[in-house]
């Protein structure tokens, strides 16, 4: 029994992993567009993002997925989520938009936090701004976001278990179908040793990314 | 001809008048202090000429090309932006906060502008980097990165900095400022080894005794004005206006 539970949970954990990973790869850049649109100097763009950001960050995440998933059927009487993959696509979007304005939010205080000054003495050697950004701002911003960033991707790998509201099947719903079929509870109890395991892994990367960034203050 | 002349500069922000109408030239070679109390303009002067600031009135002019001309400021901002990179090519800045890149070392500092200009290759950067360094007394600190080094070194890698573009005009704005008094000395004397060989600098400074030794004219500005403007050591021990005589008598206190 051991062994069938721990292999559909291990099933059930690569969906959840392709949901993480994914989420990143869009929301990751994604929420630098965000954020640029946030601190725009023109109203019309600034306003709107903000809005935006507003709603996604003051709505709960599971209300975004049915939203996601379900609205579209009401609105157009079709749902474009067709299958186990449509679910799947519904949830990454859902994920990847909640998270790119979480990010841009980090980003926007990272960016912030540079002193004028660094853009000045780009500005004073005849750098272009696009120099000023890469060569010199970047990888402060990007020291500064790191501890933030690791929280909340930390928190990602234990949101993805909302998708199930909306019948992904990810680990959470793989290990409560043992519920039902079998009666037993401790398969689900288990998952949480998967999520523990992954976290971890990711802390110590994070610890990583973090001490080879400290060779500058 | 003048290496720079400078044509009724005005600034404002908000509703200040920072800068009434500035005027004033100078030579190749020579050094200019600009001293004054605090708010009187000096720093916004320098941000002006370096381009960080846009003056609402008057002429820039290096070398008797006109560089910036308030009367046709261009509506096309793409086009201006890029003229205006061109121009801080003229003026070199050494901040109070000296601004190094925290993320370089000593060395990446100074070599960083020319080789992302492409002025040099990154060998013959590094090359003049740790030649800058050198003279600057920091052979054994080329390694290090900014926040290993104390204010006043830092203030010495920024100076190598500035002078690895080759700017015709060198502009400090209050250098020693941000240092312990411990520390100015060692600041002061580059800059003074840099206006013996005869590097044009401006330089905004309180350090009185210093800007009578090193410079050749002095300015002194007050409420946005030039107040009085003559030969270093004259202005300084034969100040012809009163205000300039309260302002020097207040700081010797």
């Amino acid at each position: 029994m051991f062994v069938t539970v721990t292999l559909s949970l291990l099933e059930g954990f690569l969906s959840t992993l392709k949901l993480f990973a994914l989420t990143l790869v869009f929301a990751i850049p994604l929420g630098l567009i965000i954020c640029f649109g946030s601190m725009s100097k023109a109203k019309i763009i600034r306003l709107p993002v903000q809005l935006f950001i507003w709603i996604i960050r003051g709505t709960p995440l599971m209300l975004q997925l049915i939203v996601i998933y379900y609205g579209p059927g009401l609105l157009l009487g079709e749902s474009p989520w067709v299958g186990l993959s449509g679910r799947f696509l519904a949830a990454l979007v859902a994920f990847v938009i909640n998270y790119a304005c979480y990010f841009s939010e980090i980003y926007r205080g990272g960016l912030q936090s540079i002193p004028v000054g660094q853009y000045e003495a780009g500005q004073v050697l005849g750098l272009t701004k696009k120099d000023i950004f890469f060569k010199i701002i970047l990888l402060q911003v990007v020291k500064r976001i790191v501890p933030p960033m690791s929280n909340e991707i930390i928190t990602l790998v234990k949101d993805t278990s909302l998708a199930r509201i909306i019948s992904v099947y990810e680990i959470i719903w793989n290990g409560s179908s043992f519920i039902k079929s079998d009666g037993i509870i401790w398969p689900l109890l288990y998952t949480g040793a998967f999520f523990l395991l992954f976290s971890g892994l990711l802390t110590m990367l994070f610890h990583y990314l973090e001490k080879k960034l400290d060779y500058f203050k | 001809m003048s290496i720079l002349e400078v044509k009724d500069i005005k600034k404002k922000f908000e509703n200040t008048e920072v800068l009434k109408g500035i005027s004033f030239s100078m030579e190749e070679g020579q050094v200019v202090s600009i001293i004054g109390s605090s708010g009187s303009g000096k720093t916004t002067l320098l941000r002006c000429l370096n381009f960080i600031e846009t003056p609402d009135e008057g002429i820039i002019s290096v070398r008797g090309k006109e560089l910036f001309n308030a009367a046709n400021l261009s509506s096309d901002k793409h086009v201006r932006e890029e003229d205006i990179r061109q121009n801080r090519l003229h003026f070199g800045m050494v901040f109070q906060h000296f601004n190094l890149f925290p993320q370089y070392t000593a060395l990446e500092n100074v070599a960083l502008a020319p080789t992302l200009l492409k002025v040099k290759t990154e060998d013959e950067a590094k090359k003049e980097a740790r030649e800058l360094l050198d003279k600057m007394g920091l052979s054994d600190r080329m390694g290090n990165y900014p926040h290993q080094l104390s204010g006043g070194q830092q203030q010495r890698v920024a100076i190598a900095r500035a002078l690895a573009m080759h700017p015709d005009i060198l502009c400090f704005d209050e250098p020693t400022s941000a240092l312990d008094p411990e520390l100015t000395g060692e600041v002061l004397k580059v800059i003074r080894s840099l206006a013996e060989s005869h590097t044009t600098m401006i330089i905004v400074t309180h350090e009185m005794n210093f800007a009578r030794d090193v410079s050749d004219t002095i300015i002194f500005m007050d409420q946005g004005v030039i107040t009085e403007q003559g030969d270093a050591k004259e202005l300084i021990d034969h100040p012809k206006m009163e205000r300039t005589r309260q302002f020097l008598s207040a700081i010797a206190k």
